[in-house]
């Protein structure tokens, strides 16, 4: 048996050093290099372009204005199709109504919940930071790498860790139920919903616009979003999209954490209730 | 081109390691120690990722790669046997 998985080892990086050796000599087309292919030349030279302002997005990040200016409406479909998946979620979950109180859970299920002390501490100062790097995260996306999708997966990681640690009652002693989450998840759709329909409102009064646009275009007359001042650039709309699928992201990641931790006493408690009746 | 080949080599460092680790996540028994292997397996992805300049990929990545997708699977495990039977030969 050792010997196979041996030769099965072997081969594997037989297979590799081969492969390696086949790309460095250049057997593929493309090796990331610091050449630009002409369709990233075109966004590097238009997202912050300040003399020449037909195609720019005021943001400094190439990333950021393409998910949200260049294709925004594919992050924008994409955000509502992941907001589905979490409805498909709470859907599986909708018979519980209520978490059930911390005083109504067997002595059996209360002892495992939470680890020691050291890890409990430990797990509080390290979800602070997590919070804190990742507003910073989502605010920077339109200067830096990052953004909404990334810091809403960043802060999830910290409820998550919570929910481990400390136990979900933690979290919902500080009144972070699955409701609100809901309601915070719908709040962010609804801001991203909202950005996108007000160029609209214009056309209303006879201007001329296009959905989802962030800055103003020669063939349009809708002024644009403010694109805030040197040392508080906001990117126009860039900045609430952010922000909005931050509060989303994180929110719909941390509701599901909320309906997997839910021990499996409670739902067979749950059913028994329920055949009773 | 030397910038390319040092590159290059660390990307096939990264993918090497990567490989061996799905290797070794099929080859596990004990299911918690798979999860492990298999959040490494995501961090030599995401050096990749890195290496190959997608750095908001990389940020998206390592929090789900190594934090949410690991909690889940622990998870599942939790509601199931940590080991993996061995079957009869």
């Amino acid at each position: 048996m050792r010997g196979t998985e041996l030769i099965v080892v072997m081969c594997t990086v037989i297979l590799i050093v081969a492969v390696t050796t086949a790309v460095i000599m250049g057997i593929t087309a493309y090796t990331p290099g610091p050449e630009v292919r002409p369709l990233a030349k075109f966004y590097l030279e238009n997202c912050l372009n300040l003399w020449n302002r037909a195609y720019w997005a005021a943001s400094p990040e190439a990333v950021c204005s393409m998910l949200w200016d260049y294709r925004g409406i594919d992050t924008l479909y994409e955000t509502t199709v992941f907001f589905l998946a979490i409805i498909g979620g709470v859907t599986v979950f909708r018979l519980i109504e209520v978490t059930p109180p911390l005083e109504s859970l067997s002595e059996k299920i209360r002892r495992v919940l939470g680890l020691s002390v050291i890890v409990r501490t430990i797990s509080k100062i390290v979800a602070s930071i997590i919070l804190i790097v990742a507003v910073a995260i989502a605010a920077h996306g339109h200067l830096t790498p990052g953004g909404g999708f990334q810091a809403g997966a960043a802060i999830s990681v910290a409820p998550l860790m919570i929910i481990i640690a400390l136990s979900r009652y933690f979290l919902e002693e500080r009144k972070l139920t699955k409701e609100r989450m809901l309601a915070l998840r719908t709040v962010g759709l609804l801001t991203i919903w909202c950005t996108v329909i007000i160029p609209l409102i214009f056309a209303l009064v006879g201007q001329v616009v296009y959905a989802m646009q962030n800055q103003a275009k020669p063939w349009t007359t809708f002024p644009g979003f403010p694109t805030g001042q040197l040392s508080t650039w906001i990117a126009g709309s860039l900045f609430i999209y952010n922000m909005a699928e931050f509060v989303a992201v994180g929110a719909g990641f941390t509701l599901l954490f909320l309906l997997l931790s839910l021990p499996e006493e409670v739902f067979r408690e749950f059913m028994r209730r329920l055949t009773r009746k | 081109m030397s910038y390319v080949i040092v590159l290059e080599v660390l990307l096939a460092i990264a993918f090497t390691v990567a490989v061996i680790c799905t290797y070794m996540v099929v080859k596990e028994r004990d299911l918690v120690k798979a999860v492990v292997l298999s959040a490494l397996q995501s961090i030599m992805y995401t050096l990749a990722y890195y290496l190959l300049m997608a750095p908001d990929i990389v940020l998206a990545y390592v929090a789900v790669g190594v934090g949410i997708y690991s909690v889940v699977l622990l998870f599942a495990i939790s509601k199931t046997e940590r080991f993996e039977e061995v079957e009869a030969r």
